[in-house]
């Protein structure tokens, strides 16, 4: 008896010690978007409001208040990640059936430049596709950022869409060829309904990834493209209030993406490695 | 005419496992391979012959000594920071699994799903949080000074390598959990039975029996999040005020006050020496296990 209740007991602070953890920056996120006047050292924020949502979401216009309407930014970041999916997925698809159905010629040398931009820091990518962006007059455009969205989210693209086709087993295409079905309508009659669920995993985070990119945008966009990520970079330094507006509008996509994929997220989507 | 065409279906169908099929995987990649060449390995190799070019565009070591005399300390402390969050997040997120595997209890499960919160946040919206949350009039400090655990005249300075850590353990303990998780799920209750009918306690159990049978599971998760805490930029620039820095932060000074791309670049071999080892074994196990499949 007394052993099961001390382990209620510590189970209960190890719960009190992550929900602490997980939450007190969250919630600092949170209570700076509502605030108004927060002196130090009080607990909670002497003036709160929803000023700084208002002009985030261009319902008011106050010059009193530090901060634009983020709608801009908004569209050039939803413009971007709908480019770079479509355009990720039409790539991926075809390399992650050719991975998971085919016997590839230097397949070992193909995984490897799928797993390099893993492993490696692409920092010194985008500082060296800057001048050659310059000079191509790509730098500091939204095709520019488009195409390093592109090259961040291929990777993963490439990783759940192969996964996504391995896990449907090969027999059922096996059949529909035997009665004479072609490989192109094997595919898209067979395969490519079953695995649309897995397809559609990647497609999302993949557009979740774009839509929170941020260390190639800052080299290849800055200062000319404006996506969510860069807006609350650029107000970070001078204004907590509104940089935590943006924190809290980007953090949605990634919670509501971990709400409804979580069940069917697995390991390998991470590091394209089962392990 | 018909029993013609079935034969060439049949040699065809044959074909889908095992043969070869000529030019199509080939084509299948094409776009996806081409597009990994030109945007990936250009710039790399680029970063690598721009690293050993001097000014005059002669083959020079001059960027090296530079990035050392200059950013030396900085590239100590990016593998002090890598080393720290690596070691610590590893250590609590093996405990947290082993507790979520052996307990049943609804509170291992809440813990389990809200430690999963972490794993998809990006690293942008960590970074502000961190920022707000750790600031010396954060916060933090806030609720430890109303506790008394902080005297209010002088709170926790954190925008420097202990701040950064923390940011660190925030996102990769729970990326290290989820990984490890999926690898003791795998192992069968009756291991963990065995042992405890031999009379061995929890800890036993988890450092005989269940560590040591996901030990390749647990060594990619550490090599993974080793590389991510080196590769990033976003954390760093976001919440570290002034020296020492990270190297990923000495980058983008180098590049956007100076223009300077040859120091930069030699910075950037130093990130890859730094991950080298690690991203070696971890590429080397990956390609083993997908072509070979062990």
């Amino acid at each position: 008896m007394a052993t099961k209740w001390r382990r209620a007991l510590l189970e209960g602070l190890l719960l009190c010690f992550v929900l602490f953890v997980i939450f007190g920056p969250i919630s600092s996120l949170v209570i700076w978007s509502i605030a108004i006047r927060w002196y130090w050292p009080h607990v909670f924020p002497q003036e709160i409001g929803l000023a700084y949502w208002k002009q985030a979401l261009g319902l008011q216009r106050d010059w009193a208040i530090a901060a634009v309407s983020i709608w801009d930014a908004f569209g050039t970041s939803i413009l971007v990640a709908l480019v770079a999916t479509a355009v990720v997925m039409a790539m991926a698809i075809p390399a992650g059936y050719a991975l998971a159905r085919f016997r590839v010629p230097l397949k070992a040398l193909i995984l490897l430049l799928f797993l390099m931009p893993k492993a490696f820091p692409q920092q010194p990518i985008f500082v060296n596709l800057l001048p050659t962006f310059t000079k191509w007059g790509l730098a500091g455009t939204v095709q520019g950022v488009i195409l390093v969205h592109i090259l961040v989210c291929l990777i993963f693209g490439v990783w759940i869409t192969t996964s996504a086709f391995k896990a449907i087993p090969q027999e059922l295409e096996e059949a529909a060829r035997s009665v004479g079905a072609t490989r192109w309508r094997t595919f898209w009659k067979v395969l490519f309904p079953l695995a649309a669920p897995g397809l559609l995993v990647s497609t999302v985070f993949v557009f979740v990834t774009s839509l929170t990119e941020f260390t190639g945008t800052f080299f290849i966009g800055l200062p000319f493209v404006t996506t969510l990520p860069m807006l609350l970079y650029s107000s970070s330094g001078y204004n907590m209030q509104f940089a935590s507006v943006i924190a809290i509008v980007l953090l949605i996509p990634s919670l509501l993406f971990m709400t409804f994929v979580q069940r069917v997220f697995r390991p390998e989507y991470m590091g394209g490695i089962a392990g | 005419m018909r029993s013609g065409s079935s034969a060439v279906e049949f040699k065809e169908f044959k074909g889908l496992r095992g043969g070869t099929h000529g030019f199509l995987p080939l084509f299948l990649l094409l776009p996806a391979v081409g597009f990994v060449l030109v945007m990936y390995i250009y710039p790399f190799v680029l970063s690598l012959l721009r690293s050993l070019t001097d000014e005059m565009g002669r083959f020079s070591f001059v960027n090296y000594s530079k990035a050392i005399a200059l950013y030396g300390r900085d590239i100590l402390f990016s593998i002090e920071v890598a080393v720290l969050g690596t070691l610590i997040s590893t250590v609590l997120s093996l405990a947290l699994a082993s507790y979520i595997r052996l307990s049943n209890s609804r509170v291992s499960r809440l813990i389990n799903s809200l430690t999963r919160i972490g794993i998809f946040l990006p690293y942008v919206v960590v970074a502000q949080m961190m920022r707000s949350f750790l600031a010396p009039h954060g916060l933090l400090n806030v609720l430890l000074a109303n506790i008394g655990l902080v005297d209010i005249n002088s709170p926790l300075q954190l925008f420097n390598i202990k701040g950064l850590t923390l940011g660190f353990l925030w996102k990769e303990t729970p990326f290290i959990t989820f990984i490890v998780l999926s690898g003791l799920q795998v192992i069968d209750d009756t291991y963990i039975e065995a042992a405890r009918s031999v009379g061995a306690r929890t800890h036993h159990v988890i450092l005989r029996v269940l560590i040591p049978m996901i030990k390749p599971t647990i060594a990619i998760a550490v090599v993974l999040t080793f590389c991510t805490i080196v590769s990033t930029f976003t954390l760093p620039y976001m919440i570290v005020a002034g020296n020492p820095t990270t190297v990923t932060v000495d980058i983008a000074h180098r590049v956007t006050y100076f223009g300077d791309y040859r120091v930069a670049s030699a910075l950037g071999v130093f990130l890859y020496l730094i991950v080298g080892v690690m991203a070696v074994y971890y590429l080397r196990r990956a390609v083993r296990e997908e072509v070979y499949g062990y």
